[in-house]
């Protein structure tokens, strides 16, 4: 009997031992630290920062490419691909690489929660609007850059199970585009509440919002004079009649911080704190010298304190010697030229999306094609608004006082070309690279003349558009195929570059 | 030395003594030499008492009278002998396959051998400590036929892969669970190199000192797994820890091993064209700055020439760079071991301690494990089993991998002829200018000083973990017993990772620190039975287990250091901070019933019921039911002479695996510390997710025939299996346009079909001389069989990229896993490579290039025997595999490889299509940095044969130390990876991946494969 109390004392303590505490799994799949909905202020403050972009694709498509293509930026060392019009697969497609999953993929979330919020009944007309103007701004860059490109599918993994998005025709996007912009201006609605300061933008200005609308509506209308001439005048008359920027402080730009973190920065002065090889274009110093443009000293010094001196296109380390008249042996040495001013982008920088310069450059155009308005009354105010803007938006030591304008006017009256504004216009977008490149493709001014350097992939001609993110061949091929062959494109990404797309029609 | 094993099996003793024995029984075991067998395991039949011999041989134990005593030692053929009327019973046992081995299986339960369905592995503890690796996993190259073995690329401290019968989860793990007396351990990768460069943290395994392994047991089917449920669904290695035993005294075992590593030189670029850019030499100091990594000058002439630091330095080749820049590492190891015991309890402490020096200059890493041990019995039938240790390990330094920037080996191989890597270390030695920053020689300030990289980027962690078991067994009955056990692993991995003050690509540096915490705990008790009704045996039980994982990270990164070279995070003018918890939870039912006819017909059955809390709550169970079946011929017929032992076994089993936690919705988060104020928010997951995940179901189907013939003098063991992963739990890539970068999915199929052959044999066995032979091979055939949508069979799956951009790991339905694709030379109708308009090749489109993992594996080990000498070699063979040479590439880019020379003087080059294009000699490099980006050129054939392992053992004899206090002095060369005696990859080792995860198959500067060689002394008294 003892034996048995025994032995079962001892079963069960061998039992509780392992069979204390069992519980069952409780919130254990729960994650603590994430939640399932976000706040849309939240969503659309952040989504500013991320179309505004990190280091990585300010690095490569608007300062590697964009701006050394355009002629504002030149660089010496190989990788500088835009300058030389050579082929880097994963500089060309950077844009593309991030946007979708940083950008477009919030933007269509945010604007998906604020349609049901919408259908709910809560105020959300002035959210939904500057969300939907927002989300224009973003693509039309995208579309811009590589021609059709996934749209409407886009970024709808979770919301419609598209994992393979179709890419749009662009003049699909467009035509969408610019309803949005329309349904957008129209639905802002005074009585409902803003986003307020999570806009960092126009700290929920509605009014601001409404212009910056039209304004786009202006810019992408515009796009189209040479592959739809008539819809181009509907739209830009829409525009101009919806109410356009019209003061310095209209223009749309991101406010940044030197962090704390790397989404806090502007990423172009982020750039600059890492790589200091590209100076200002031999292009674009030439010609305010040639025009005592009172810019050249304020966005432009020369570190060793010698006259302004631009970098040409095309070159690199060994055939700038043969430029420069130097032997082979000399050592090169780089003070000698003109570079962008330190102050006017740093990791504090505002990011520019639109100048108010360039709306008075549109509208200038739009009166010379005899659409209405007086060009030269746009043109001086786009002259005089571009030459401020530096020191008005950026930094002080860019400032150029109203005397040196009216002095610069005085001298270069407007002719009534289209070349001056196109110049202008070329000037004005300084810094706004993606939108200088686009507009150059289109108007054609300035002249810029070509480089031919060794190897590149262009036969010595400006591209006409940067090759698609190389990872869609592996994992979205059949739609990057449909996509190439009704664009009659190659399918070697290198040979890309020089296909005109839907509104650069030759 | 393998009469240690022993002290394991004495272990069964202990927990089934008996106390009413009636009268003694005494003898000595010898063997057929007349030398004393030690540790020869002594039980009386039919009941649960016994004993083991001691070092005389010699043994002592009370039985009932009419009792019969069975003597078992691994290595040698058991005997039972009735005992009868004597007192005095003397044993010679003959050497020999043990036949009723028995063998540790899943929930550490020991079956015999034979009553086993599936096929079963045991890898002895010395086999770890005479040639050693660090991390322990890494020395099962070759020993086990279907388990393969990858060394990577990572220098000391990386991580394991292994890998038993082929990949079961398409992009989930696929290592086994490894278990460690009882308790599954974690061995999670801390961190892998990828595209984009990083290096390799450490795995769990590395942890465990092969000082305290008793036996490794490997059970790589799912029949052998499904005991232990979804997480062993890559099969399990279960590890046992040394024990003492019963003896006279403290006994006392000291071993000391110290070996030298240098790298395995397997590079062999041009040298007759040094730096500088389209067949010129450097004319400037900018020249050669701009063109450093570029051997595209002109002929090496000896001239004086201008190199990077202005200095001018003959125009010829320097020799050897990588000799010059990894120096020669060292590992010491000092371990030392007490053991002791009586009948009632028995303990063993052991300290270990490891210091090693890596190949690549400033790293290396120490680790001390302190390992106890300790069972005792209580109240006759209860036996209490305490085991727990506390290991310490301190890497420095972790290199650098793939990608450039820091990584000192890319930098290392990508110097011109003419550059001596030695001048980059710069004035001060360590890659530093006058100001302290990076000395720069090149252009491109991501291509960071190999001696800067070296000696100021930091990459530190240190790991404290605490593994500790308590087990109660009680034996309610000689047939019924109930066991409880609590286990936890629990570790902190402390973490230091630094970009310099001063380094070119980031000026003003950035520092980041965690801490992370793991901790799991296993609870599970189990209730048993063992009888016998006549011919029929019943062994049967049933239990249950509770698995909770908790796992925290705390930690903070910096950039931009305020006071120059003061590198902590407290300096720091931005900061953020990282916090993460992630919780895991399984329970568990099991049980098992197996049913023997006469000792000769066994017929097991398990089941295991699985509930995870990763998993819909409404669906997140799954049943697991396993059969086998083992007739053993030789024992139910009359068989001929030869055959001294045959059977065939059969087994079928299901098992499963879940996901990681919080896969099921879409998660919304705050990003950094605001802006202006405002707080950002938005989507986190850049998984999209799914509500509708299931268990995986992974199927197998094994047959075998374990066959020994003329008196065990030759062993074949034959293993088929037939294994399917149904409903895997895929990241499936999607494309960036979706918004997400991969697709949580639940219907990946998996196949894996392969044979598995152990052949053993004894060529030459006398008293003095003995010659084993062992072989094993195995060949694995995988098919990815669908991927997402089923009603498509062309998808592809991508796992993996080259930083080069232009080769990728895939799945792809219809190909073996891990497939390498990449870009190819367009060709014509006829095959003809296309050129454009400047002679240079087009870049075709991405076809599938290779297969990154070898399907067949073999090993080939010869021991011979001497008198006391003992010498033992071991090849280790893969083929079929290939790998993608991104350093090859790269050498085709900057004009090292030897096929750059092509062209440089006449500007032709005969293409691989055996055309010839022609070009302007200084324009050849614009050829070969074409080819750079068609990845056809660089998926080579990955197949090698190394010479692996060498032993050579000198143990002084009996006689010699019998008047000393010593019992054992043994002294020994050592060396591991000695030799490739075959490859046919160019300038890297075929063993060159950087990573440890699924995609296989890419190799990107990685730590070069060294050959070790080095001296083992083992005492002990």
């Amino acid at each position: 009997m003892k034996n048995i109390f025994k032995k079962l004392f001892l079963s069960l303590l061998v039992l509780a031992f392992a069979l204390q505490s069992c519980d069952d799994f409780g919130d254990t799949n729960i994650d603590p630290l994430s939640a399932n909905e976000i706040n849309p202020d939240f969503q659309f403050s952040f989504l500013q920062l991320r179309v505004s972009g990190e280091r990585y694709e300010n690095w490569r498509t608007v300062l590697i490419y964009s701006s050394t293509m355009i002629q504002h930026l030149a660089a010496l060392p190989t990788y500088w691909s835009g300058d030389k019009y050579l082929y880097n697969a994963q500089y060309s497609g950077s844009l593309m690489e991030r946007c979708y999953q940083q950008q477009v993929l919030q933007s269509v979330d945010l604007i998906n929660t604020l349609e049901n919020k919408l259908a709910a009944g809560e105020e959300v007309a002035n959210k939904l609007a500057a969300a939907r103007i927002w989300r224009v701004a973003m693509f039309h860059r995208i579309t811009d850059l590589y021609g059709d490109v996934p749209y409407s599918e886009a970024g709808k993994a979770y919301l419609e199970g598209i994992d393979f998005p179709s890419y749009d025709p662009q003049s699909e996007i467009y035509a969408d585009m610019l309803k949005e912009l329309e349904e957008a201006c129209a639905q802002f609605d005074a009585g409902q509440p803003t986003y307020g300061s999570a806009d960092f933008i126009y700290g929920g200005d509605i009014d601001k919002w409404k212009k910056y609308g039209y304004s786009l509506m202006l810019r992408l209308g515009m796009r189209m004079t040479k592959v739809d001439p008539t819809a181009a005048e509907s739209w830009v008359k829409k525009a101009i009649a919806g109410g356009v920027m019209d003061s310095q402080d209209d223009s749309a730009k991101v406010p940044h911080t030197d962090g704390p973190e790397g989404i806090n920065r502007n990423g172009i002065g982020e750039v600059w704190l890492a790589d200091n090889s590209q100076k200002m274009s031999k292009t674009f110093i030439d010609w305010m010298e040639a025009n005592n443009d009172p810019r050249l000293d304020a966005i432009s010094y020369v570190p060793n304190g010698t006259a302004q001196k631009g970098l040409p296109n095309g070159y690199d380390a060994t055939t700038i010697k043969e430029f420069l008249g130097l032997d082979p042996t000399a050592e090169l040495d780089m003070g000698q030229f003109s570079a962008v001013n330190t102050s006017l982008v740093t990791t504090a920088s505002p990011m520019i999306f639109m100048f108010y310069s360039e709306v008075e450059f549109l509208l200038a155009e739009a009166a010379a094609r005899g659409w209405g308005g007086d060009a030269a009354t746009h043109y001086n105010a786009g002259v005089r608004a571009a030459m401020k803007q530096y020191g008005d938006l950026f930094d002080a030591s860019a400032a150029v006082a109203d005397a040196d304008v009216d002095a610069y006017l005085a001298a270069h009256p407007f002719d009534g070309s289209m070349r001056m504004i196109g110049q202008q216009h070329w000037a004005a977008n300084f810094l706004n690279e993606y939108e200088a490149y686009a507009n150059y493709r289109r108007s054609g001014f300035p002249e810029l003349v070509p480089v031919d350097y060794p190897g590149n992939v262009t036969s010595g001609k400006i591209p006409r558009r940067l090759a698609y993110f190389e990872g869609e061949r592996a994992n979205n091929p059949d739609k990057l195929d449909e996509a190439l062959q009704r664009q009659g494109m190659p399918s070697a990404f290198n040979q890309m570059l020089t296909v005109p797309m839907w509104w650069d029609k030759q | 030395m393998e009469k240690r094993l022993l002290l394991f099996t004495s272990l069964v003793l202990f927990l089934s003594m008996s106390a009413w024995a009636q009268r003694t029984v005494s003898g000595k075991v010898t063997d057929d030499s007349g030398e004393a067998l030690i540790g020869v395991n002594v039980l009386e039949v039919g009941a649960s008492n016994g004993t083991i011999t001691d070092i005389d041989g010699m043994y002592s134990l009370e039985v009932k009278e009419g009792a019969s005593l069975q003597f078992s030692l691994i290595g040698y053929s058991s005997q039972t002998v009735a005992v009868g009327a004597q007192s005095t019973l003397d044993i010679t046992l003959e050497e020999g396959v043990q036949l009723d081995e028995v063998v540790v299986t899943a929930l550490g339960i020991e079956r015999d051998k034979k009553a086993l369905g599936y096929s079963v592995t045991e890898v002895s503890g010395d086999d770890f400590t005479e040639a050693r690796e660090i991390n322990v996993a890494n020395a099962l190259a070759g020993k086990v036929a279907g388990v393969n073995v990858s060394n990577i690329a990572t220098g000391p401290g990386g991580s394991s892969r292994v890998v038993i019968r082929g990949n079961s989860s398409l992009t989930g793990n696929n290592q086994p669970l490894y278990v460690v007396d009882g308790i599954p351990i974690d061995n999670t990768n801390l961190g892998n190199a990828g595209m984009w460069g990083g290096q390799d943290w450490g795995d769990g395994i590395s942890s465990i000192s092969p000082d305290d392994i008793e036996t490794m047991t490997v059970l790589k089917g799912n029949t052998a797994a499904a005991l232990y449920g979804a997480r062993a669904s890559n099969g399990v290695i279960l590890i046992t820890t040394k024990s003492g035993a019963k003896r006279k005294g403290i006994g006392v075992e000291v071993s000391s091993n110290y070996t030298f590593e240098n790298i395995v030189n397997t590079y062999d670029f041009q040298t007759q064209y040094g730096s500088g850019n389209r067949g010129a030499k450097p004319a400037s100091a900018s020249d050669a700055v701009a063109f450093g990594l570029y051997a595209w000058g002109d002929q090496l002439d000896g001239s004086q020439v201008i190199q990077w630091d202005g200095v001018s330095r003959p125009y010829s080749d320097v020799g050897n760079n990588l000799e010059r820049f990894y120096r020669t590492g060292s590992t010491w190891t000092n371990s030392m071991s007490l053991t002791g015991g009586d009948d009632n309890y028995n303990f063993r402490i052991g300290v270990t301690n490891l210091q090693n020096e890596g190949i690549v200059p400033n790293s290396g890493l120490d680790r001390n494990n302190f390992t106890g041990k300790i069972n005792a019995k209580f109240f006759d039938r209860l036996t209490a089993t305490l085991s727990g240790s506390y290991i310490k390990e301190d890497v420095r330094n972790r290199p650098r991998l793939s990608d450039s920037p820091g990584n000192a080996n890319y930098t290392a191989w990508s110097l011109p002829a003419n550059v001596d890597i030695e001048t980059l270390a710069g004035p001060n030695g360590d890659g530093t200018d006058e100001t302290g920053g990076e000395n720069d020689f090149n252009d491109n300030i991501y291509v960071t000083n190999p001696y800067f990289a070296a000696y100021h980027f930091r990459a530190d962690n240190s790991k404290d973990r605490l593994l500790g078991n308590l087990t109660l067994h009680y034996d309610v009955f000689d047939w019924l017993y109930i066991q409880g056990r609590i286990g936890m692993d629990t570790y902190n991995e402390r973490r230091t990772n630094l970009e310099p003050y001063g380094t070119n690509y980031t000026p003003l540096g950035s520092i980041s620190e965690r801490s992370y915490d793991f901790r799991e705990v296993n609870k599970d008790f189990m209730i048993g039975v063992d009888k016998k009704f006549g011919t029929i045996g019943l062994n049967a039980f049933v239990g249950g287990n509770q698995m909770k994982q908790n796992i925290q990270l705390v930690g903070g990164s910096g950039n931009t250091f305020n006071i120059p070279f003061l590198e902590q995070i407290t300096n720091t003018q931005n900061r953020s901070v990282d916090y993460d918890i992630t919780k895991e939870q399984i329970n568990s039912l099991y049980g098992s019933v197996e049913l023997s006819y006469n000792n000769f017909l066994y017929l097991t059955g398990t089941a295991r019921q699985d509930w995870w809390s990763t998993l819909p709550t409404d669906n997140n169970g799954l049943l697991y039911p396993s059969v086998g079946l083992s007739f053993v011929l030789s024992d139910a017929f009359q068989m001929p002479q030869a055959v001294t032992f045959a059977k065939l076994r059969a087994s079928w089993a299901q098992v499963g695996g879940d996901t990681d936690p919080y896969q099921l919705l879409l998660a919304y988060g705050l990003f950094g510390q605001g802006h202006l104020g405002q707080a950002l928010g938005g989507i986190t997951s850049s998984d999209l997710p799914s509500l509708t995940l299931e268990p995986l179901l992974n199927t197998e189907v094994e047959v075998g025939l374990d066959l020994r013939l003329f008196n065990n003098r030759v062993g074949v063991d034959f293993s088929y299996y037939d294994r399917k992963t149904e409903r895997d739990i895929l990241k499936a890539g999607l494309p960036t346009t979706s918004g997400f970068n991969t697709k949580v999915v639940n219907v990946g199929e998996l196949s894996n079909k392969g044979v598995e052959l152990l052949l053993s044999v004894a060529p030459v066995r006398t008293t003095n001389f003995r010659w084993d032979l062992s072989f094993n091979l195995a060949y694995n055939k995988s098919e990815v069989v669908s991927l997402l949508d089923p009603e498509n069979d062309q998808e592809l799956l991508s796992q993996d990229e080259s930083r080069t951009r232009t080769a990728y790991i895939f799945q792809m339905e219809g190909q073996p896993y891990s497939i390498i694709r990449g870009y190819t030379y367009a060709r014509d109708d006829n095959g003809n490579i296309m050129l454009d308009a400047d002679g240079l090749p087009v870049v075709g489109d991405i076809e599938n290039l290779g297969e990154g993992i070898h399907p067949m594996t073999l090993g080939l080990r010869n021991t011979f025997g001497y008198k006391n000498f003992n010498f033992s070699f071991l090849l280790d063979g893969k083929f079929g595999g290939d790998i993608y040479a991104a350093t090859n590439a790269f050498a085709y880019l900057r004009g090292l490889h030897q096929n750059t020379l092509d062209g440089r003087e006449t500007g032709e080059i005969v293409m691989p299509d055996g055309n010839t294009t022609k070009l302007e000699p200084e324009n050849v490099q614009d050829y070969w940095g074409r080819v750079y980006g068609i990845a056809e050129e660089f998926v080579e054939d990955a197949s090698f044969v190394k010479l692996r392992q060498f032993t050579l053992t000198y143990s002084l004899p009996r006689s010699f130390i019998e008047k000393t206090p010593f019992s054992g002095i043994s002294l020994g060369l050592v060396g591991r990876n000695l030799a490739i005696l075959y490859k046919k990859v160019d300038n890297i080792d075929p063993e060159s991946t950087y990573t440890n995860a699924n995609a296989q198959g890419l190799e990107m500067f990685g730590v070069p494969q060294t050959r070790s060689f080095g001296f083992d002394l083992n005492v002990k008294f």
